[in-house]
């Protein structure tokens, strides 16, 4: 219970921070999207479906608020989600930089994901936006706040119990 | 998937709509209190790294008070804010919606997503916006209501890819213009290549039966005109007469004709 509640309120905190300062942190006209890196961390702390549960709540909450097709940010949020916790392991956990690395790539990927399913379900001008800015502004700036991010879904996801007992396997 | 599937094909859209509409104004407040906070924020910080300087200069610039009161009303900002209802005022005057019943709004906010161009508005459902409604701002048309929540609304741009309008130009020439998702200009579709049409002309809204848009608003300026030999069509770009960036003000005309 306390798990769930804890990681409702850092997907509503996520979700209001994305809507108000990094939106308005635009480079090169484009706003960076934190929403994918809930589920890059969580995947990374606690597996493959934490990573999976998280990106699918993250993301159909910020498709509350995204003139975009409804669905599509939590569908792509539950497949990174649980691609980076199958794919990382512990390894990620462990290894000093490696949820920076995980989440440039992975961020890089959401995107690239979010304009082809997009397209496919009838969006096809997303493939005419500037993938290439938006997958680098994207990518950095979640790789540089990938740290943090891993040390509030660890606090979110981890109770003192199932830390002492090894996490997720 | 289902629930993509099920909102792209409206059997459940009035229930995400719901859900989008009770979001809408739970963090409509939420955005305007961190925005307001995130300013005198930012001035504190700035203030404090530069307070050495500023005591030593505090003196100086006690004394150009007085002179910079005179000039304040002409400040860039103001001006530009004069400028923008001055526009939006000349558009009212337009006799093809002098007669509409139109809803001023403010801009709360603008391209929440990297892949869609949009406004959000302070006027909703309980101001009789309607999806479907178009939105003209300073200069012209600036887009058309795609979601209507209760105290809020979602506006396309023109320039958003998804965006497509029907307009007149020249000699009653009729074309559709549409929005090309990564820059600021809209291109005109099936133009044949024997319309006339020459750069700086400007497109108004055609009005046609089953238009999306009233008669007779400015939309844009041609600004490029190419046409290839042996080809059916012509290449034509256009630049909206409307900003579509840094958007402060707009209205809504509540046309009968509109979708909704």
């Amino acid at each position: 219970m306390r798990v769930a509640l804890r990681t409702i309120f850092v997907i509503a905190i996520a979700l209001l921070l994305q809507n108000t300062i990094i939106l308005e942190l635009r480079i090169d006209g484009v706003s960076p999207d934190i929403m994918y890196l809930l589920p890059i961390a969580a995947g990374i702390v606690g597996g493959p479906v934490d990573g999976a549960v998280v990106g699918f709540l993250g993301g159909l909450a910020a498709d509350l608020l995204l003139p975009t097709p409804f669905g599509l940010t939590a569908l792509v949020g539950t497949l990174v989600g649980f691609a980076v916790g199958a794919a990382s392991g512990s390894v990620a956990r462990q290894v000093r930089g490696l949820p920076s690395a995980v989440a440039l790539v992975t961020s890089v990927i959401a995107v690239m994901l979010y304009a082809m399913l997009g397209a496919l379900i009838g969006q096809s001008q997303f493939l005419h936006a500037n993938l290439a800015v938006i997958a680098v502004v994207v990518g950095v700036v979640n790789a540089v706040l990938a740290g943090p991010a891993v040390w509030v879904l660890r606090w979110a996801l981890m109770p003192p119990a199932r830390v002492r007992d090894g996490a997720a396997r | 998937m289902s629930i993509i599937t099920l909102d792209e094909t409206g059997k459940a859209s009035v229930l995400t709509t719901g859900a989008k509409s009770v979001a809408s104004d739970i963090y409509s407040p939420l955005r305007s209190g961190v925005n307001g906070l995130i300013d005198p924020i930012g001035r504190f910080f700035a203030g404090a790294v530069n307070y050495g300087s500023l005591q030593r200069e505090n003196e100086k610039l006690r004394s150009q008070i007085d002179a910079l009161e005179t000039t304040h009303a002409q400040t860039a900002a103001a001006k530009r804010q004069y400028s923008e209802l001055e526009k939006l005022l000349a558009i009212n005057r337009l006799p093809s919606i002098s007669g509409l019943d139109v809803v001023p709004a403010q801009v709360t906010a603008q391209d929440i997503s990297d892949f869609a161009s949009t406004i959000t508005i302070d006027k909703g459902r309980t101001s009789g916006v309607a999806i479907g409604d178009a939105v003209v701002g300073p200069g012209g048309l600036v887009g058309q209501v795609t979601e209507a929540f209760h105290g809020a609304a979602q506006v396309r741009l023109l320039t958003d890819g998804k965006s497509t309008v029907g307009v007149s130009f020249g000699n009653h020439e009729v074309a559709t213009l549409a929005g090309v998702q990564s820059g600021s200009t809209l291109r005109a579709e099936d133009l044949s290549s024997t319309t006339a049409v020459s750069v700086g002309e400007l497109m108004y809204t055609s009005g046609l039966a089953g238009a999306q848009f009233p008669p007779g608003i400015p939309v844009a300026r041609v600004t490029s005109v190419h046409s290839v030999v042996g080809a059916a069509n012509k290449q034509v770009t256009a630049k909206p007469l409307a900003a579509m960036s840094g958007l402060s003000y707009v209205e809504v005309l509540i046309w009968s004709g509109s979708s909704s």
